[in-house]
């Protein structure tokens, strides 16, 4: 680090400490006044026992506003990526440490769940004992596999963790032969690639949990404890040592601090929520499965607190709820394309500037399609003949919306034919590349890159990904990761970060 | 060690298969190692795609050999055809790394440690779903069993001892590209550069090295290797499927760490080795236990010694 | 018997000496100041003292116990604590937060006590913020009042420097070690650190061992000057006995020539 010029700073005076260099700093930190800062300095500034609060009664009344079992599905799905990303933060939003683990702690806990309350083994114990257990064990796990890292850098426990995670899902699926090292017979322990099934309900004070809205109530109860004890922790010695750890490691250790004991603390915390999360889903979904707990869930979990922002709990709460709610939408193309769509044209209202431009830019948009449109019309009418594919309300075959598209796009007939498949490739690749270029160029050729870059996000998006919800999903997740790094690290309610000044 | 001497003994030729079978394997880790390590020493990074930009290299090897008719009626003579192959992965990845640094990482530089790793983790995450979405996630095969009346997969005996030419061809291409890395890095102004820059990047660039010239080529070079790799996997193990780069890279990471990690002949040495151990726990235990077996191996060394066999401890700057 | 003794101390990175068969000891409420060249190994002294590396050989004592081969957090548990030349602030934590934090070592709470605020934790985290604001208010008004909830990268130079001090002192230490506590600083300020090093020592009662270029300082706090250069003891004594040492001249004249060249 560079000796900064020294800074003369007034002595007297009541604007004491109103120097330059304040503002400066005042001025990165709050960043351009958009919304989202406003927003997130509302929340840092409210009680966040109040938003806890808020939040709690809002999911705990939607159950009795609605019976529609796909909300409720929803919602409590919802509730335990809330709870996931939660514990997820504590690694990586606090500690600054990339614990790629996560999902195998969360699937360990579902697993022995499943077996200390199914038919698997017969062993059918009550919640008192089986959630304790799973919740000491999980942690008990995280601690372990944390012990190897002793590298204050955090790259070893990286690597060891996502190893970790890889080898769970391999063991879960090959476990139903377990045989140790041929010693002994054949050992059906995880169930295989199918899982455990019919393991018990969750039972509190004789109630028996087997209505969804149970479960979201009983995630939620969770949510609550742990925020509020996460909160705590977070405010005491052991979180400001997880924090001062992130910020500087070395001046961490020389300032009492025992890194290498917070570093397998905060894994170990993180691994204790995601053992409640893990038995609250064997219970929940009465199965645990190994394709549940891989890379893609992984991924998920990590957009949500990134783009949330991590270190800040209501902004991975509205990370995860955000996240999980898009992904849900993305199933129902009408529902996605409306999403899409919307995004598209908000996106160009909030960040073009002046108007006239971006009249100009739609205007170039609308005729740009058009032309391209005739064009491949005239030399091969098959091109343009092709419907947009299902869909009710507005985007069906001679809804308004389908129809315009159909004008604006090139959408061969029987577009989702195989044959088809390859035009869609082409287009994605030109896009990414396009998208790339966007980045590299400034000013006025941008916009003139915007316009083939929409159009071809649209074709892309109508021939093939909107179909496609599967792939979809995942190239949106891994795609908001590499965006928001590279344009808004600290997530959208996250405080910025200032590493070295 | 004992114990493999044993089994050498009471086998020799299963012995001897299977040290061939993890060597070959132990070529490809290698090359994808050094990869790793060549990144690693420089920027510090771990970068998590790398195994995925090998996965693509695989299938653009695909495409070059469908797209010249496959391997039961290629329309250019084999040896071409192998040449083609690895020339358009090789090239093809080679260009997918740099814009992967120039787009992913470049811009995260200055960006807090846990930035970069995050995004990687993205990147691997959406090459993964690429190929998903171009490819279908079922896997393509190679089919090298038909190229040329399957002669890749015909034997060469030394005395009783046998190997396939596919083998002898895997291992000795890798050899090869791993001779001319060595020659690149120790011999070259741009290999100087890249020691210079991965022993202090900053004092680099202050001795006029243009420090990002010198990370792009570096990820040129890296990801070349794993293109290399791509196409070997194809042509020896035949299938090819979009996940095949995660288990790999991981693998491949171990080798690094292993060997020594920004110590090139150490990833040479570290891929070999992780090969040959994997082979024998399949050809001796049972192959559930082949990631187990690495993943201990990992553990062992980072518990015990984190620079590995021939790397040096880095001095930490207070 | 000193508070703290260094005997034939070495270390060396790679073939370089950075430390060689040094011996050097702190009483009890002692100020001492090491001055010399750079590279001359002050900064490489500090970080054997705290145990960020261990020496190749020779023996660190604190209070007459062996300190090599423990971890730096437990060497500062036993009360040693230090500042740095480069300034390691936890920048994205509060002004008082930085001070907290420090008071890990001293204090006993329990990840799950403080879960679950038990009454213990409670009491304790009252008393680390009173501590904090007490260590923040021994530099007056500087580090009070608005700036206790500022990130600590929002102050200015003089401050960070302020802070790592009172973030170093809430480890409750015997022994200070200040690596130039006045770099970068202008004349006022520098002044007042030098009053505010005598101050450590008379109210906070903290023998300091100090790394400073400014001869001004070093003149109007020390007690004892030593002084390095390559590694090696070359001068010790009062600050007039040290300044005059042909021996020293020559170093300081010496790695000026360098440096003109």
């Amino acid at each position: 680090m560079s000796d900064g010029p020294p800074e003369l700073e007034t002595t007297s005076g009541p604007q004491i400490g109103r120097d330059e260099w304040v503002a400066r700093a005042e001025e990165r930190a709050a960043g351009p006044g958009s919304g989202l800062d406003r927003a997130r300095r509302w929340l840092n500034r409210t009680p966040q026992i109040v938003l806890l609060v808020g939040f709690a009664a809002v999911v705990a009344l939607v159950p009795v506003l609605t019976s529609d079992e796909y909300i409720l599905r929803v919602a409590t799905d919802t509730m335990l990526y809330v709870l996931l990303a939660v514990g997820l933060n504590v690694a990586v939003g606090w500690a600054g440490l990339l614990d790629l683990g996560y999902i195998a702690f969360y699937g360990f806990a579902a697993y022995l769940f499943a077996e200390l309350a199914s038919p698997h083994y017969g062993i059918h114990w009550p919640l008192w004992a089986t959630l304790p257990i799973v919740i000491a064990g999980t942690i008990l796990l995280g601690f372990l596999l944390a012990l190897p890292s002793r590298r204050v850098s955090g790259d070893y426990l990286a690597i060891v963790t996502l190893f970790f995670g890889q080898i769970f899902v391999t063991l879960t699926i090959q476990g139903y032969k377990w045989d140790w090292l041929g010693f002994g017979a054949a050992h059906d322990i995880t169930g295989g690639p199918t899982g455990l099934t019919q393991i018990d309900p969750w039972r509190i004070f004789g109630h028996e949990l087997t209505q969804v809205r149970d479960y979201l109530w009983a995630a939620l109860g969770g949510f609550v404890i742990v925020a509020l004890a996460l909160t705590f922790a977070n405010h005491s010695r052991t979180g400001r040592a997880w924090r001062a750890l992130r910020d500087d490691p070395l001046a961490a250790e020389v300032m009492s601090m025992p890194v290498k004991r917070m570093m397998l603390l905060a894994v170990a915390v993180g691994a204790g929520v995601a053992g409640l999360a893990g038995a609250i889903n064997g219970a929940y979904y009465q199965g645990v499965f190994p394709s549940s707990f891989g890379f893609p869930t992984l991924i998920t979990v990590y957009a949500m607190v990134i783009l949330g922002g991590a270190g800040s709990l209501p902004g991975v709460v509205a990370g995860a709820v955000l996240v999980n709610v898009l992904l849900e939408v993305l199933r129902t193309p009408d529902h996605a394309r409306w999403v899409f769509y919307v995004l598209i044209i908000a996106g160009l209202v909030a960040k073009i500037r002046p108007w006239r431009v971006l009249a100009a830019l739609v205007g170039g948009l609308v005729a740009f399609g058009l032309v391209v449109n005739a064009i491949v019309g005239a030399v091969w009418p098959r091109g343009t003949a092709g419907p947009i594919s299902t869909g009710v309300s507005a985007f069906t075959e001679h809804g308004w919306l389908a129809e315009a598209l159909r004008h604006w796009l090139v959408l061969p007939k029987n577009t989702y034919e195989l044959a088809n498949y390859q035009v869609g490739n082409y287009a994605f690749v030109i896009l990414i590349g396009l998208v790339l270029a966007l980045t590299a160029v400034r000013g006025r050729r941008r916009y003139l890159l915007l316009v083939p870059t929409i159009w071809t996000a649209a074709f892309v998006w109508e021939t093939r990904l909107v179909e496609e919800a599967p792939t979809t999903r995942p190239l949106l997740l891994g795609a908001i990761l590499i965006v928001l790094m590279a344009t808004r690290p600290q997530g959208l309610l996250g405080t910025p970060r200032v590493e070295i000044v | 060690m004992l114990a493999i001497l044993g089994f050498a003994f009471y086998d020799w030729h299963y012995f001897f298969g299977q040290l061939v079978d993890g060597l070959t394997h132990g070529s490809l880790y290698a090359l994808l190692a050094l990869g790793y390590t060549m990144v690693y020493g420089i920027l510090k990074l771990l970068n998590f795609a790398h195994g995925d930009v090998y996965m693509l290299g695989a299938y653009m090897g695909y495409v070059v050999l469908t797209g010249l008719g496959g391997s039961l009626a290629p329309e250019v003579p084999t040896p071409m055809l192998i040449i083609l192959m690895f020339g358009a992965a090789m090239l093809g990845c080679a260009l997918l790394g740099v814009v992967i640094e120039r787009f992913a990482y470049r811009p995260l530089r200055k960006a807090p440690r846990i930035a970069p790793l995050i995004s990687a983790l993205g990147v691997s995450f959406f090459l993964q779903q690429t190929a998903v979405l171009l490819f279908r996630p079922i896997p393509k095969s190679y089919d090298t069993y038909s190229l040329h009346g399957g002669q890749l997969f015909h034997h060469v005996s030394l005395g009783n001892l046998r190997i396939q030419y596919a083998q002898i061809l895997v291992i000795a291409s890798a050899v090869g590209l791993m001779i001319a890395l060595a020659l690149l890095v120790w011999r070259t102004n741009i290999g100087k550069a890249m020691r210079a820059t991965s022993y202090d990047l900053e004092a680099a660039s202050m001795m006029g090295i243009d420090v990002d010239r010198v990370i792009a080529f570096t990820f040129f070079v890296g990801s070349a290797l794993a293109g290399a790799a791509g196409v070997m996997t194809g042509l020896v193990y035949q299938n090819i499927q979009p996940y095949m780069g995660f288990g790999a890279g991981l693998k491949a990471f171990t080798a690094a760490v292993v060997g020594g990690i920004g110590s090139i002949p150490g990833a040479m040495l570290g891929g070999m080795i992780i090969g040959v151990a994997e082979q024998f726990t399949i050809g001796y235990l049972s192959s559930a236990f082949q990631d187990l077996i690495t993943l201990s191996v990992l553990i062992v060394f980072m518990m015990f010694r984190p620079t590995g066999i021939l790397g040096t401890p880095i001095p930490q700057k207070a | 018997m000193a508070l703290l003794e260094l005997t034939s101390v070495s270390k060396a990175f790679g073939g370089l000496l950075v430390i060689h068969d040094l011996d050097l000891h702190v009483g009890e409420g002692e100020i001492v100041s090491v001055i010399g060249p750079n590279g001359a190994g002050k900064t490489t002294l500090f970080n054997l003292i705290t145990g960020i590396y261990p020496p190749d050989s020779g023996q660190i004592m604190l209070d007459g116990r062996s300190i090599v081969g423990l971890d730096p957090h437990e060497i500062t548990n036993l009360g040693v604590a230090r500042t740095f030349q480069s300034l390691r602030l936890f920048l994205n934590m509060t002004v008082k937060e930085n001070v907290m934090a420090a008071q890990y070592g001293r204090t006993r709470a329990r990840v799950w006590q403080s879960m679950l605020r038990t009454p213990f934790a409670r009491r304790e985290e009252k008393e680390i913020h009173k501590l904090a604001e007490e260590r923040l208010a021994f530099f007056g008004e500087r580090l009070m009042g608005y700036r206790w909830d500022q990130q600590a990268y929002s102050l200015s130079y003089a401050n960070r420097r302020r802070l790592e001090i009172a973030r170093a002192t809430a480890t409750r230490p015997r022994i200070l070690l200040l690596d130039e506590p006045a770099a970068g600083m202008n004349p006022h300020e520098t002044h007042e650190m030098t009053e505010l090093i005598g101050r450590l020592r008379s109210e906070g009662g903290y023998t300091i061992l100090v790394i400073e270029h400014d001869m001004h300082v070093v003149e109007g706090i020390s007690d004892r000057v030593i002084a390095l250069d390559y590694g090696e003891k070359i001068a010790e004594g009062s600050f007039e006995h040290v300044a005059t040492n042909p021996r020293v001249v020559e170093a300081y004249l010496g790695s000026a020539r360098l440096a003109r060249k």
